[in-house]
Order: structure tokens, then C-alpha cells, then sequence
């Protein structure tokens, strides 16, 4: 999994690509770590680049939110597709992460 | 017994020709003209008698008919009303049967108790969703656990680390406490304090290096001890579940469209049983309706007394101008019997009435009733000479 991060008014957008699986947990925790440092109130992710997501990458994405929020930050999720929409609907992941399209 | 008909010298020659189905060959049947001196009037007496004859006979045949048929109705109608019984009653075991499959359909027994389906169906759903939300905290907690481990993995190689520093400055301490050893020897007796000193110092450096290995021993056991646990963890946190998680789509879909066939299978064996429930009301309908047997008797018994009563009328009648009239005897009006016999299509029924139409009478006497022209059906034809 690779992510770039943008930064605009009041927003910082991660770009996620590839596939998130357990392996990339270190890069995750970077992720984390440049998120929390980013002067914006407001993170989005973007999933649009990102083919599969594990149950692992799940976690990961639910610890990304808790992580953003204990900074004092809010987050969305947007343009998730094919298998990672799938699991994401599954899991009822639209009650916990705010999920958009 | 009366003469149906009487030969005339003056009848006439040839028989009439009636084309195919003709029953009647030769009948005296014209009128016949008054004698010489006889009384125009006795002809047409003779005509009278000799159609109240015929009239009196076709009466009692169809008398006999009429009565064959309200026995034969009334008897198919009892058999008829019987089976249609049979019928309801099979048409409502049946409605009551596919009632009872609809109830069973909407049930199923588990461990010994019995559930609607639906309520399966939403508890099962519900496990699903147990599952997901379990997999999805599983998942979480233990990524948590890995970046925590992670931490902790750090953490004791910086304490290893720093066991590692405490190691150096520990031999360093003993070789300064060495050096100061020697120092104070060659101050000699300046130097004894310096000595005493020196010493304290190599003992606590060797106190510190014995504490600094019961240190690492310790923090070498927690390390190994996180390390493995690490590793369990990550093999734990490498398992893939979303398989698992996707599993419910495919388990939601597989139940919802059970369910959906279950529904319509219930549905379309309710609209049989409520088929089958009026199709047992018609048949009671037609059973009442069948009463009509009883009516149609009844009006039909009217007809007979009302022919019984003209039979009698005739027959007075008839005997009152035999008295009067002793040397009459009846002529029959021309063309009455073929045209009788014409009427009837059915050969039994052509037969049974020309029977009783002309037993008895002078063609009887002279043969001309054949009993042999029963059998044939082809044209049922009764054959009269």
C-alpha cells in the first residue's frame, strides 16, 4: 500500500493506493503519525486507488479513526470501490466511519 | 277390443312415399266416403273414434315414456348427487390438507422446539452480525495489540540498550577504581585514604556490574517473552478474514431468497386451498341445483294426471258414440300414424310408442307390427307392413 497526503484549507487528504494488508501496518502508523501532525481539523481518506483491503486493514482504518479523533480532528472515508465497498458494507462499517462516496 | 283401423274398398291405392326413414307402407287412413245411404255424419264419427284411439294410445305411451324418463332422471340424479358429494367432500379434505402445508411451510422444529421461519432467518441473521462486528473487534484489537507490542519491543531494546551503557561505564568504574589502587600504593601511606576510597569504588562497580546482569537476564527474558509474543501476534493479525466477512453477503442473500420462495411457495398453496374451498362450494351449489329433479317430477306427474284425465275423457267419450253407434267402427284421419312415428327420432323410443300405438289392432291382427325391425340401428326404422 503506498498514501500521499494534501493539504488544503481546513483539509488534509490521504490518498490510499494499492492493496492494505497486515504488512503495511508500519507505513499505517506513519500515516497515523503525519495525519495527527497536519494543521487541518478535517482528514479525508480517498480509496479510490485501493483494490483490497484485508480484516486487518479494517482494524487498521479503525484505529487510523481513533487516532484522528483523539487529536481532536474529524474524519471521512470517500471513494471506496469493488472489494474494499464490498467489505466496508459487510462490516456496517457506514455506522463507525463516516463513509462517502 | 276395439279395432284401431278397418279396410275400406274405396282407401286409397298406393302408399304414400315418405322418403328415406319411412315407417308407414299402407294404412287405411283417408276418411272414408259415406256409403250410399249412409249418414255423412257417421264418417266423420268414424274419424272421431278412430283419432280417439290413436289418441288414447299415443297418450298412454307417452304416459309410459314420460314415467321412464322421470325414473331414469331420478335415478341419475341421486347417483349424480352422490358422486358430486364425494367430490366436495374430497375437495375439502384437500383444502384443509394444503391449509395445513401452508402452516407447516411458515415453520421448522429446532432442537425440539418449533420456530416460524422468519424468526430463523432473523436470528440467524443476527449471528451474522455478531460474527461480522466479532471479526471486525478482532481485527482492531488486534492491530492495537501489534503497534503496542511494537512498543514495548523498542522499549526493551532501548532498555537493553541502556543495560548495554551501564555494562561500559561499569568496566570503565573498575578500571579507573584499578588505576586509583595503584595510585594510592605509590602515594604509600598519603595515599591510604585514596586506597580505602579506590576499594569502596571497585566494590560498588562490581555490586553495579552483578545488578546490571541480573538487569539483563530479566529484560533478555521479558524480550524473548514479548518477541514470541509478537510473533503470535502478527501471525494471528496476518489472517485474512474478510473472506469471512464477505460470507455474510452471500449467506444474507441465500436467506433472503429461502425466504422469498418460502413466501411465494405459502402464497401460491394458500390460493390452492382457497381453490379447492370453492371449487367444494360449487359442487354444494350443484348439488342443491340438482334439486331441480324434484321439481321437474313433480311438474311432470301434473302432465300425467292431466293426460290420464284426457285418456279417461277420450275414453268415455269414445264408448258413449259406440254405443250410440254400435256398427261404427273407427277410421283413422289420414296420415296421423306416419306422422306420429316421424316425429320421433329416437329408435327404442319409435319402437316402445308404435307398440303401443298398434298392439291390439288390425294391422297387429294382419302383422303389420314386426317385431323383428327392432334390431336394426343402423336407420331404426320400424319396418310396418
Amino acid at each position: 500500500m503506498d498514501y500521499r497526503i494534501t493539504q488544503g484549507p481546513g483539509l488534509t487528504e490521504a490518498a490510499l493506493s494499492g492493496r492494505l494488508t497486515f504488512n503495511d501496518y508500519e507505513k499505517m502508523r506513519l500515516l497515523m503519525r503525519d495525519l495527527g501532525a497536519a494543521p487541518a481539523r478535517h482528514v479525508t481518506l480517498r480509496l479510490d486507488g485501493l483494490e483490497f483491503v484485508d480484516s486487518s486493514g479494517i482494524g487498521m482504518l479503525l484505529i487510523v479513526k481513533e487516532e484522528v479523533e483523539q487529536k481532536d480532528k474529524t474524519l471521512d472515508v470517500r471513494g471506496a470501490t469493488g472489494q474494499v465497498l464490498r467489505v466496508l458494507t459487510v462490516a456496517d462499517l457506514g455506522k463507525v466511519l463516516d463513509l462517502r462516496p | 277390443m276395439h279395432r284401431l283401423f278397418t279396410r275400406r274398398q274405396d282407401t286409397q291405392a298406393a302408399p304414400p312415399d315418405q322418403g328415406p326413414g319411412a315407417t308407414i307402407v299402407a294404412l287405411p287412413t283417408t276418411a272414408p266416403a259415406p256409403a250410399p245411404g249412409e249418414d255423412p255424419r257417421d264418417a266423420l264419427l268414424a274419424s272421431w273414434l278412430g283419432l280417439a284411439e290413436v289418441q288414447g294410445r299415443s297418450l298412454s305411451a307417452w304416459d309410459q315414456e314420460v314415467r321412464r324418463v322421470n325414473d331414469m332422471v331420478e335415478g341419475k340424479v341421486v347417483d349424480l348427487a352422490a358422486s358430486f358429494r364425494q367430490l366436495s367432500t374430497a375437495a375439502r379434505d384437500q383444502s384443509a390438507r394444503i391449509e395445513e402445508i401452508v402452516h407447516l411451510a411458515g415453520q421448522v422444529e429446532l432442537d425440539g422446539e418449533t420456530a416460524q421461519v422468519g424468526d430463523v432467518v432473523a436470528g440467524m441473521s443476527a449471528l451474522l452480525v455478531d460474527m461480522v462486528n466479532n471479526i471486525i473487534q478482532l481485527s482492531k484489537q488486534g492491530m492495537s495489540m501489534v503497534y503496542v507490542l511494537d512498543d514495548v519491543v523498542r522499549q526493551v531494546e532501548e532498555v537493553e540498550g541502556a543495560v548495554g551503557e551501564i555494562d561500559e561505564i561499569n568496566r570503565q568504574t573498575n578500571f579507573l577504581a584499578l588505576n586509583a589502587h595503584i595510585e594510592a600504593a605509590r602515594a604509600g601511606v598519603h595515599g591510604a585514604t585514596f586506597k580505602v576510597v579506590a576499594e569502596e569504588v571497585r566494590l560498588l562497580s562490581k555490586t553495579t556490574a552483578s545488578l546490571a546482569e541480573r538487569i539483563r537476564a530479566r529484560v533478555g527474558a521479558v524480550a524473548s517473552g514479548v518477541r514470541k509474543g509478537h510473533e503470535v501476534l502478527r501471525q494471528i493479525a496476518t489472517t485474512d478474514l474478510s473472506p469471512q466477512l464477505l460470507a455474510k453477503e452471500r449467506i444474507d442473500k441465500t436467506l433472503a431468497g429461502l425466504m422469498d420462495q418460502n413466501q411465494r411457495f405459502q402464497d401460491v398453496l394458500a390460493e390452492t386451498a382457497a381453490l379447492s374451498g370453492r371449487t367444494a362450494e360449487t359442487i354444494s351449489s350443484v348439488v342443491t341445483g340438482m334439486q331441480f329433479q324434484d321439481l321437474s317430477k313433480q311438474r311432470l306427474e301434473a302432465v300425467l294426471d292431466s293426460m290420464a284425465v284426457l285418456r279417461a275423457g277420450l275414453e268415455d267419450l269414445s264408448g258413449r258414440t259406440r254405443q250410440a253407434r254400435p256398427a261404427l267402427a273407427p277410421a283413422l284421419p289420414e296420415g296421423w300414424p306416419d306422422r306420429l312415428f316421424s316425429q320421433v327420432k329416437l329408435t327404442a323410443v319409435r319402437e316402445n310408442f308404435a307398440r303401443r300405438l298398434l298392439e291390439g289392432s288390425a294391422l297387429d291382427e294382419i302383422g303389420a307390427l314386426d317385431p323383428t325391425a327392432t334390431a336394426d340401428d343402423a336407420g331404426g326404422d320400424i319396418e310396418l307392413f
